[in-house]
Formats: structure tokens, C-alpha cells, sequence
């Protein structure tokens, strides 16, 4: 199934040639937020925020078809 | 002109001129409410010196201002209160005598200490809000766990870079455990890379101020439960629903 992936931030760095950090990508019927961040390549470690079409969502939760996934680092300045 | 005497103006029914340009959103209720509120600033840097100067400005009648720091030259780039005269100078008694220039209605109580595991209670009780305007990710959980605790909101504000969000903490609502999984080995998130630049700053303190003034008045409809991001270098503007 195919799902979007939006990078924030930093973690731009990782699909440097999505236009906005924006990824459209085939995942595995019953897949994880955790297996499509391992699909994107992205460093799990510094994802600390996850929303799946706007909500806050454990790296654990299930995708379906269509999803937004965003993926956000740490932000902690001041 | 006291706070006391602006306080018997409104309950007349008359408008304060030095609050009359907040009457139109805040009217006569919302400012006394505002007046009456005591609100505490943790860390007066670049996103506590600029919400200080806010809530003075509106009129927030007292106002606990908490800062272990001294200004430094790093902090001229972004930090309202730092300037070349204040360096060396602690931040939260530089804090406390600016907002005595600009509303002198405003009472302030300077706390030039750093929160703690010991001292959180006692730094935050009392309050109706607590502004989070710290630099560190474990003290931020810390004052987020201490305010949920003691029933008071949480006004959270970072920033890095052209990134910021700002979130509303209720007592009964989610934390900011949410936001961060946990602390890296330094406390710190990606401004380490991405820096703190003014108009970030200026922008999410002015968006914590607002969240502040609706959560103490009742106006408008606070981030309570959310997250609000924002990245003004791609007009980046997401609402995250914390559940």
C-alpha cells in the first residue's frame, strides 16, 4: 500500500531529494509506523514525535492505505 | 496609575488607558482576569525575555520570572533583554526591572535560580500558568510533570532554527512526554545544529503569550491537547493532535 511520509525539520537530511521533505512509498500490507520509517531510511533515534494524518502516534501503531506519516526530531531551544 | 487603582476603574466599568488598546479583544472581564493573574516565567532567554515583555504589556499582574543564567554575547542575537549593558547580568533580575519600566502595575518576584527536582514545587505553586521557556529538554519534563501535578497549565514554547511549536499542557491532559521520548545525552534537541535565531524566538514567544491570555481570560480556544508546529522557512504551519 502506498502512504505519505513528511520529514520535519532535520530529518529532511535523509530524502534530500523530496521536494519539502515529502515521500510517497510502498509499505507492506499491516505495516508499522517503525517499518516506514525503516523504508525512508531515516535514523528511528531521532524521530521523537510521529503523527499519522495529524494525531500523535506510537512508532508501533499500524498504517493503512493513504496515510500521512510525519516524522519530527527534537526541537528543545530556547 | 496602581494596579489597585486600574483594578477599581474596570470594576466601574471604565477602561484604564494604558489598556485601552487591549479593550476591543479583551474587554473589561478579560482584563481584569489578566490583572488579577500570576503567571511564572521559567527561563527568561529568548523565548522568556519575549514573552515577559508581552504579558507586562497585557497587564498579567504578577509575574514570577525564574533564571539561574547571566547574560552572555551569545545571547545578543536573539535574546530581547540581553543587551551589550546587561551581560554578566542575571536574567531574571534584568527581567524583573524591564517589566518595571514598561508596566509598573505588573509585580514581579526575580528568582535567579535554576529548576531542580527539589525546588519545582515550590518555584510553581500558586500559579494559574507556567510559561515553559527553558533550553533543556529533561528540565522542560520536569516542569511539565510538576505543573500536571499541581494542577496548573503549561504553556510550551522551542525552537531551532526556522522551527518552533508551542503547545498548551492542561492539568487532566497529555504531557509533554509526548513530545519528547526522552532527553538525548545532552538535553538538547536539533537547535545544536540548526541554532536559535530572533524571529523564531520572537514568533513562538508571541504565540505562547497568546495561549497564556486565553487560558487565564477564557478567549479563544487554546492549543490545549496540541501541538502547534511551525516552520517558517517552507510556510510550514501543522496542528498535531496529542491524544
Amino acid at each position: 500500500m502506498r502512504i505519505e511520509v513528511r520529514l520535519y525539520a532535520t530529518l529532511r537530511r535523509f530524502a534530500p531529494t523530496a521536494e519539502g521533505g515529502i515521500l510517497f512509498v510502498d509499505v507492506a500490507e499491516g505495516a508499522t509506523a517503525a517499518d516506514a520509517i525503516a523504508t525512508v531510511k531515516v535514523d528511528a533515534d531521532e524521530v521523537h514525535l510521529l503523527m499519522i494524518n495529524g494525531r500523535n502516534c506510537p512508532a508501533g501503531q499500524a498504517l493503512c492505505e493513504g496515510d500521512r506519516l510525519g516524522l519530527f526530531p527534537p526541537i528543545g531551544g530556547g | 496609575m496602581g494596579r489597585k487603582n486600574s483594578l477599581e476603574l474596570l470594576a466601574a466599568g471604565e477602561i484604564p488607558l494604558r489598556y485601552q488598546r487591549n479593550f476591543g479583544t479583551l474587554g473589561i472581564e478579560g482584563q481584569m482576569r489578566l490583572l488579577k493573574s500570576r503567571v511564572a516565567v521559567v527561563g527568561a532567554g529568548g523565548l522568556g525575555g519575549n514573552a515577559i515583555e508581552l504579558l507586562a504589556r497585557l497587564g498579567v499582574g504578577f509575574l514570577r520570572i525564574i533564571d539561574g543564567d547571566c547574560f552572555e554575547v551569545h545571547n545578543l542575537n536573539r535574546q530581547l533583554l540581553a543587551t551589550e549593558a546587561t551581560l554578566g547580568m542575571n536574567k531574571a533580575r534584568v527581567a524583573a526591572a524591564r517589566v518595571a519600566e514598561v508596566n509598573s502595575e505588573v509585580q514581579t518576584h526575580a528568582l535567579p535560580e535554576m529548576v531542580t527536582e527539589e525546588n519545582a514545587r515550590q518555584l510553581l505553586t500558586g500559579m494559574d500558568v507556567v510559561v515553559d521557556a527553558l533550553d533543556c529538554i529533561d528540565c522542560r519534563l520536569l516542569i511539565s510533570r510538576t505543573a500536571q501535578e499541581l494542577k496548573i497549565p503549561l504553556v510550551h514554547a522551542a525552537i531551532a532554527g526556522c522551527t518552533g511549536q508551542v503547545a498548551t499542557i492542561l492539568p487532566d491532559g497529555p504531557g509533554l512526554e509526548k513530545i519528547y521520548r526522552t532527553a538525548g545525552p545532552s538535553g538538547k534537541g536539533i537547535e545544536t545544529v540548526l541554532g536559535t535565531p530572533a524571529p523564531t524566538a520572537a514568533l513562538a514567544a508571541a504565540i505562547q503569550a497568546q495561549e497564556v491570555v486565553k487560558v487565564l481570560t477564557g478567549i479563544g480556544e487554546p492549543l490545549a491537547g496540541k501541538l502547534l508546529y511551525f516552520d517558517t522557512g517552507l510556510h510550514i504551519y501543522e496542528m498535531v493532535n496529542l491524544g
